[in-house]
């Protein structure tokens, strides 16, 4: 019967449409992991170098991905910090403080930060950094400071979002309970509301760090470099993991310098991996409490 | 002549030897000890032609002395120029000398510490190997688009051109094609590492690469009659040359100072040879 | 009650900072491209080609070059998102549908670079020999590749419109005999569709804003692509090209030009999704 039919194609199309997608999927980040399987080693890591020596920053390390790991690290780090406090700080705002007219006003101005394309927020941090060298100091371009700022200003909605729905999901009983037994505004929210949102502000958190270790347009444009060594100071150029996949990507000299390319994208693709994975189970296991109340 | 007499001679000439050789020998060490007792950064970018002898010079410092930073960043001989003259960095590498105008609006001061050449590269596949100046003048105008009408297989020429940032470009644009069209519809790939790989990965791409980076990936092609080689570009015979020069912003002080002068030292011509290009000393 | 003031002004602030930080980079690139204006020049951004050794700064090629791949991008992909949706939201039995899911979900957290890597030495050449012309860096291998990108953010979005289609319709379509398909084809689209919709605009903000994906693999050729196999250049992949550039010329202020247009089209987008509204109430904000 015709109505069979169709209906038999649109199922079929289904199937087919996973199909696709997990043959895609499956067919990139699989050729990435098998080709790049071999060249997994500590030598992948630290070169030549020994690996304790490099460690202990004792030795410089070259020919291997350990200073752009480290890098990726350093930056990481500074970005979550400086956007952690902002963004979460923003987000009870949002769900605690604000009016519902505020709340329309700037949750249009976080959607947009939101949508605006990476390299224009590298765009944004590279202009206030020649800005700033010019206007205050010689001392000030395009550095790990810049770079972790302007990845800062990324994440940052995000952070808001996942802060402030955290924290509008609470039942209502969690609200109401506190203040019935007399606690302020304040201390509902320190001591009741924030430790019951935790998991999905965390969630939210490692998300965010997962963002930052893998953009790369941001901080192409302001001040990864693709030889650096350790970084050694805020102000000064740095490494980063995806950066240094883009740069063997498009020029690497031989093949040794492409297989450490393969074993850096396994590297990255792992990392941002175990992030997600990390963040799911927190939200999860969290939620579980949460429902059940346990805590 | 008594034999005690011979034998202290023998010693006394041993000992001359010996004093001699141990003279010679920290030669090489020698340039690297003018680093000694330094501490600091030395931000480099611009010519991605350099970057080879870049590195390697910045393994060599960052490995013996442990204060030392060195950073690379490529970019084009146009964004050395202009960072290097912005303050952005302390060293800025150009694969063309910088225009009159831009040495007087930066206060620049060149330091040229080899010459290097820029060839026409086909992919190794690729059975064309010689062409001429009009040839390539038209392949990359984009008048000529398929190997055939240069005795090659019956397939479309896929053009790698590179950024307009790029010294190697600009040397290519003036001195193999006199400043013809090149063609918009040309890759753009942003460096000499980038070229190579990329006319190495497609056998029907033909592009124009710096000299040393030339290996066993691509071939080079020859330029009425002339094949780009170290020797060729040394001896003048093969036209299309360029100076790789580091500039600073006025003269370079402290570290910077140093680092450029071990450019210009033994071991820093010798990296400079060893990497492909033709030292100046 | 101080506190309570000192608390809310803290966190305030920092909201405010953001919302500050939204305006200030909308504001950094009319500012840097003001002079655009002024040279006169700022019409002609719109119409000439990228020839800069000729004096001409035109974005127009980019723009082109970022409306073809995206809109490519996107076509490939949603009729793939709306089917894998369709798996996932109860067309498919057994426990693939819910694997669909979980792969889905990670794909969120694979990093673009890896994507852009696998693209070069793996679909660059496959494109190449099955066109058998032009290079394999072309509008066609970046589509593909980009459409593989934007897929869990439209599936996402819309497993979660279809899961929140009221399921009292489900359950009385399903008395009065109508199969899955029916049900999903009559009722859930349709009733989804603000959620459908919201999830094809995000997807095609996504698109437009990518940069990787075209920087590695479109070719950069600054000019208007003829054909699917023919090379082309983004306004993102262009920014990352030019910046390496000088910052005093015309050329680099054309950057805040193409800033502009992108800012201005990711606003739109968002915009537009907020006045359509999402199906759910708590939504769930996609991966970045």
């Amino acid at each position: 019967m015709a109505g069979t039919l169709t209906e038999k194609s649109v199922v079929l199309w289904a199937w087919l449409s996973g199909a696709v997608l997990t043959i895609a999927v499956g067919g990139l980040v699989g050729y990435v992991v098998v080709k790049g399987a071999g060249s997994l080693s500590l030598h992948l890591v630290f070169g030549d170098t020994a690996p304790l020596d490099a460690m202990l920053l004792r030795r410089q390390v070259f020919d291997g991905i350990f200073p752009a790991m480290l890098g990726t690290l350093a930056l990481v780090g500074l970005s979550i910090t400086i956007a952690v406090p902002i963004g979460v700080a923003a987000g009870i705002y949002m769900a605690e403080f604000a009016t519902s007219r505020i709340k329309a006003v700037f949750g249009l101005f976080f959607d947009i930060l939101a949508g605006i394309p990476s390299i224009l927020v590298g765009l944004f941090g590279f202009s206030v950094a020649v800005f700033l060298h010019h206007r205050v100091s010689d001392r000030i371009m395009p550095c790990l400071l810049i770079s972790a700022l302007s990845l800062a200003f990324l994440v940052l909605p995000y952070l808001i979002r996942t802060t402030q729905v955290a924290l509008e999901s609470l039942p209502r009983q969690v609200r109401i309970t506190a203040p019935a037994l007399g606690a302020t505004r304040l201390q509902t929210l320190f001591w009741v509301l924030l430790p019951q949102s935790l998991s999905g502000i965390v969630s939210g958190v490692i998300l965010s760090i997962g963002r930052c270790a893998e953009d790369t347009a941001v901080i192409m444009l302001t001040g990864v470099v693709a030889t650096a060594g350790v970084p050694t100071s805020v102000l000064a150029n740095y490494e980063a993991l995806p950066f240094f996949i883009y740069t063997i990507s498009a020029q690497y000299a031989d093949q040794a310098e492409l297989m450490r390319g393969y074993g850096a994208a396994i590297v990255l693709l792992a990392i941002c991996a175990l992030l997600f994975i990390l963040a799911t189970l927190i939200r999860h296991r969290l939620a579980d409490h949460l429902l059940y109340g346990v805590r | 002549m008594k034999k005690s007499q011979m034998g202290f001679r023998w010693v006394m000439a041993a000992a001359v030897l010996v004093l001699i050789a141990g003279g010679m020998a920290p030669v090489q060490a020698d340039d690297l000890a003018a680093f000694d007792g330094m501490q600091g950064t030395v931000r480099i970018s611009g010519g991605t032609a350099h970057i080879p002898v870049m590195k390697e010079t910045a393994k060599r410092i960052m490995q013996r002395y442990a204060g030392i930073q060195i950073t690379v960043a490529g970019g084009g001989s146009g964004v050395g120029i202009k960072q290097v003259g912005e303050g952005l960095v302390d060293v800025g590498n150009s694969g063309r000398k910088p225009t009159d105008e831009e040495i007087a609006k930066y206060d620049l001061k060149l330091f040229k510490w080899a010459v290097d050449g820029v060839g026409v590269v086909v992919n190794p596949k690729n059975p064309v190997h010689s062409l001429s100046t009009a040839q390539v003048k038209a392949v990359f105008a984009g008048t000529i688009g398929n190997w055939k009408e240069l005795g090659g297989p019956d397939k479309a020429i896929n053009l790698y051109t590179r950024d307009e940032a790029s010294g190697t470009r600009a040397v290519f644009w003036k001195k193999a094609i006199g400043k013809g069209p090149i063609s918009a519809k040309a890759n753009v790939v942003v460096s000499n590492g980038a070229m190579k790989s990329a006319v190495a990965s497609d056998p029907y791409g033909i592009g124009y690469v710096s000299v040393g980076h030339i290996d066993k990936s691509v071939t080079p092609v020859t330029l009425d009659g002339v094949t780009p080689t170290l020797e060729t570009v040394k001896s003048g015979v093969y036209p299309v040359a360029r100076g790789l020069f580091s500039n600073t912003k006025g003269e370079p002080t402290g570290l910077t100072k140093v680092f450029v002068d071990f450019l210009f030292s033994p071991t820093g011509q010798a990296i400079a040879a060893e990497k492909g290009f033709v030292a100046v000393k | 009650m101080f506190r309570d003031q000192l608390v809310k002004v803290l966190f305030g602030g920092a909201a405010a900072f953001s919302v500050a930080v939204t305006l200030l980079i909308f504001g950094f690139m009319i500012v840097l491209g003001a002079p655009l204006i002024k040279d006169g020049a700022f019409l002609a951004l719109f119409t000439d080609s990228w020839l800069p050794g000729q004096g001409q700064v035109g974005i127009a090629p980019m723009i082109v070059g970022t409306l073809v791949i995206a809109g490519l991008a996107l076509a490939f992909s949603f009729p793939v998102s709306l089917g894998c949706a369709a798996l996932i939201s109860g067309l498919g039995r057994g426990p693939l549908p819910a694997l669909l899911n979980r792969l889905v979900r990670f794909m969120t957290g694979i990093p673009t670079v890896v994507y852009g890597f696998a693209g070069i030495f793996l679909l660059v050449p496959i494109i190449r020999e099955w066109a058998s012309r032009g290079s394999g860096l072309c509008v066609l291998s970046a589509a593909l590749l980009l459409s593989v990108l934007i897929a869990p953010t439209m599936i996402l979005f819309f497993v979660d419109a279809f899961a929140a289609v009221p399921r009292s319709y489900l359950v009385a379509a399903k008395a009065l005999g109508a199969t899955a398909v029916q049900r999903f084809v009559h009722i859930m689209i349709p009733g989804a569709w603000r959620g459908l919709t919201s999830g094809v605009v995000l997807a095609s903000g996504r698109a437009v804003g990518d940069t990787l994906i075209a920087l590695m693999i479109a070719g950069n050729a600054a000019v208007l692509p003829e054909s699917l196999m023919d090379p082309a250049r983004t306004l993102t992949a262009h920014i990352a090209l030019v910046v390496a550039a000088d910052f005093d010329s015309l050329e680099f202020r054309t950057l805040f030009a193409c800033g502009i247009v992108l800012y201005l089209c990711t606003t739109a987008m968002v915009i537009l999704t907020r006045r359509i509204g999402s199906a759910s109430e708590k939504r769930q904000w996609p991966a970045p």
